[in-house]
């Protein structure tokens, strides 16, 4: 493969009829499928595939527009993704990550590229059946403030997806009361408004609702990151539980990667618009490649004081993605780029599931702050003891 | 050694429709110089309150100090004049707020604010004020310091503005530097610029840090004494290592079990179950009981005390110390 897709020249190439063969697109994507599929034990069913998808936002023109310029918000994102299973994809703001699920689901259009939900591809639907196809891939929100109604109650918010899919004929009120208990909520709050609930309860009913229409998958962008600590943890437990017992499958958009470790079963980090690694959650935490992975790791604060490490940090912010840099877009702030990053784009490739967009990835060595370190796993009996008490009495353990 | 900062028995009130209600109820504290006091809580639980009533800047009419004192210094802020307050203000007591954006003035350039900040205080003229301001921002490492002080915030980068904010409240050696989320609102890689940042600032300033975060990781990074609030009152306080290592109150601990660990494989996080409750809601016993595994009659009865469990290790629970079989 000399290239890979996503990179800006190919991206603007028409990606219409002949792309809609599957097999048209060969690239870093399809390695990554590949990989993918034979990393998983037993492969489970696919469910979702991106294939190189694209989204430039035009900067406008006219008076005070910029002629051409547009704003690589995406520039070739492939990965693939089992029911039942959760696909994390990370990064820092900017990077991208949120307009990759968003036009996994259509509700913005994307430059080029394809999303395949079950063999067929959303990209070629029209507007009416996008709308029916919808049923299945439901989407949750960050702010839980402002996803909600403030107008309808909480039995209004769940029974409209019901009536748009007609759905529960007949019983949607007792449908409405089930979905709240799925989500750890009594059915008398059916009755409320949404300003009358916590940000943590408000993001249940989010949940509840999009639960609603009995999806097969759920875009979640950064649905924790709103709340606190202690109530991100019960929204997590949640998400887990759901998704074991209704085989729901995850898009877990997050920039917290202890909540994407806990969470989920494959990683994709996302720099300038493009992935850098994917891996699966294993191989990515154990054994990060990429040098912007290893800096978002070791930048991570740990609750351990006392704990010598030595941090990799990077210098200078994201550059702008109007203009990314040439060759690898982390080159600007790579402690490893040399000459030959500014000349060549690097593409996304790998074995065993396990892959990287870097030239120099074997040269570079695990910064010794990532290393696993036995010390640090020395269980606090007395803690753990302490904390199994709130893990919940008839809980389900894995 | 006496301390920089003395905060006893603060209750700090606020006017709602028909009432006042407690956001902050009877804290004690202090911080001496050089050190950093780490205060952790979740939203609600009176943290930013308590930095309002430090630096006076309650709103007007709506926030009161009920009770107890804050001694700065061997001064009583609370009885401080408003003039003598602004004196102080910005001066020896600086404060770092969480949004960088709307701290700063989005019609004047970066210098023009960072001028007026150190003339305010000192008395230079504006050639020397601009001079010591480039020196400001060299030292939080802004590159090209000279430039930047002729743009406008808007053209900066999040980070950069909190570098800013840094250069600013650092501008006239203060005493003691508040810092109220700092890093919440920043990415990963420039939380951890930034951090690095303050710990070289702090070694070369000798400043006292009254680091205010609901993030135990920056707590553990930053801080060496801790203060953990919930609904307005203290409910632990010790030493980084010992709250890490052996916290006593059930809330610490739920809320360390709550944080998903990067370097254990955990099945289920132990989350806290309910919320907290509303700061109207009456409540004679433990304000935590409710959402408490170990809480009794007793708990619901009496609000406990903070008491000394180990050598400057307070908890205020009637549980403490929690029982836990060591052999296993």
């Amino acid at each position: 493969m000399s290239t890979a897709p996503g990179r800006p020249k190919q991206a603007k190439a028409p990606s219409g009829g002949s792309a809609a063969n599957e097999v048209a697109s060969v690239g870093a994507g399809m390695s990554l499928r590949r990989d993918a599929v034979t990393a998983v034990p037993v492969p489970r069913p696919l469910l979702l595939r991106a294939d190189n998808l694209v989204k430039h936002f035009p900067l406008g023109r006219g008076l005070f527009g910029r002629g051409d310029a547009v704003v690589h918000a995406v520039d070739g994102v492939s990965f693939t993704l089992g029911a039942g299973e959760t696909m994390a994809l990370v990064g820092e703001s900017g990077c991208g990550k949120s307009t990759v699920g968003r036009l996994l689901l259509r509700l913005l259009d994307a430059t080029a590229g394809h999303v395949w939900f079950d063999g067929e591809d959303l990209m070629s639907l029209s507007p009416a059946a996008m709308r029916a196809r919808r049923r299945e891939l439901q989407m949750i929100f960050q702010d839980p403030y402002s996803s909600l109604n403030p107008r309808m109650t909480v039995e209004q918010t769940l029974t409209e997806p019901l009536t748009l899919h007609s759905l529960a004929v007949g019983r949607r009120h007792e449908r409405a009361a089930e979905l709240l208990d799925l989500v750890g909520l009594a059915p008398q709050y059916l009755q409320r408004y949404p300003h009358e609930f916590s940000g943590g309860q408000r993001q249940r009913i989010g949940i509840a609702r999009a639960l609603a229409v009995e999806p097969r998958l759920i875009v979640c962008d950064e649905p924790v990151s709103a709340l606190d600590v202690s109530i991100q943890a019960q929204v997590v437990n949640l998400l887990q539980d759901l998704q074991r017992r209704l085989g729901l499958a995850y898009v877990f958009i997050a920039h917290d990667l202890a909540v994407v470790k806990h969470i989920a079963s494959h990683v994709a980090v996302m720099y300038l618009g493009q992935i850098v690694e994917y891996a699966d959650k294993d191989s990515l935490f154990s054994q990060p490649r990429h040098p912007y992975t290893h800096a978002l790791l070791s930048a991570i604060p740990l609750p351990e004081p006392g704990r010598e490490r030595s941090q990799v940090l990077v210098q200078g912010d994201v550059p702008n993605p109007i203009s990314p840099p040439s060759g690898c877009r982390f080159r600007t702030r790579c402690p490893h780029a040399q000459q030959h990053c500014t000349e060549e784009v690097p593409e996304l490739s790998g074995e065993a599931g396990h892959s990287v967009a870097c030239h120099f990835w074997r040269d570079i060595a695990l910064p010794a702050a990532l290393q696993p370190d036995v010390s640090t796993r020395v269980l606090n009996r007395r803690l753990e003891q302490l904390q199994a008490a709130f893990l919940p009495k008839d809980g389900v353990h894995a | 050694m006496s301390a920089l900062l003395e905060v006893r028995d603060l209750t700090t009130c606020f006017k709602v429709d028909g009432g006042e209600f407690t956001a902050v109820d009877g804290i004690s504290f202090s911080v001496e110089s050089g050190r950093t006091l780490g205060i952790v809580g979740e939203s609600g639980c009176g943290k930013s309150v308590t930095s309002l009533s430090i630096m006076g800047l309650l709103p007007k009419g709506q926030g009161r100090i009920a009770g107890g004192s804050i001694t700065f210094d061997g001064v009583d802020l609370v009885q401080l004049s408003t003039p003598a307050m602004r004196a102080l203000r910005g001066n020896r007591i600086a404060m770092i707020f969480q949004e960088p954006m709307t701290s700063l003035n989005p019609a004047f350039t970066i210098g023009n604010q960072l001028i007026e900040a150190i003339r305010c205080h000192r008395d230079l003229d504006h050639a020397a004020a601009r001079a010591h301001a480039i020196e400001m921002l060299r030292r939080v490492r802004i590159p090209s310091p000279e430039q930047r002080m002729d743009a406008y915030p808007h053209k900066l980068s999040g980070g950069m503005r909190q570098r800013v904010m840094i250069a600013m409240a650092l501008s006239c050696e203060p005493q003691l530097l508040i810092a109220d989320e700092p890093t919440t609102a920043l990415d990963v890689t420039i939380q951890a610029q930034v951090l690095e940042l303050m710990r070289t600032l702090r070694a070369d300033t000798g400043a006292a840090i009254m680091l205010i975060t609901h993030d135990l990781g920056v707590i553990a990074e930053l801080a060496d004494e801790v203060v953990v609030m919930y609904a307005g009152r203290v409910v632990e306080r010790a030493s980084v290592e010992r709250l890490f290592a052996e916290p006593q109150h059930p809330y610490t601990i739920g809320l360390l079990g709550s944080i998903p660990k990067l370097h254990l494989k955990q099945a289920r996080l132990a989350a806290i179950e309910g919320q907290v409750p509303t700061p109207m809601t009456v409540m004679a016993g433990c304000r935590f009981a409710p959402r408490c595994p170990f809480s009794d009659a007793q708990c619901e009865a009496a609000a406990p005390p903070l008491t000394e469990l180990a050598t400057s290790h307070f908890a205020a629970c009637w549980k403490a110390p929690l029982p836990w079989e060591k052999a296993a």
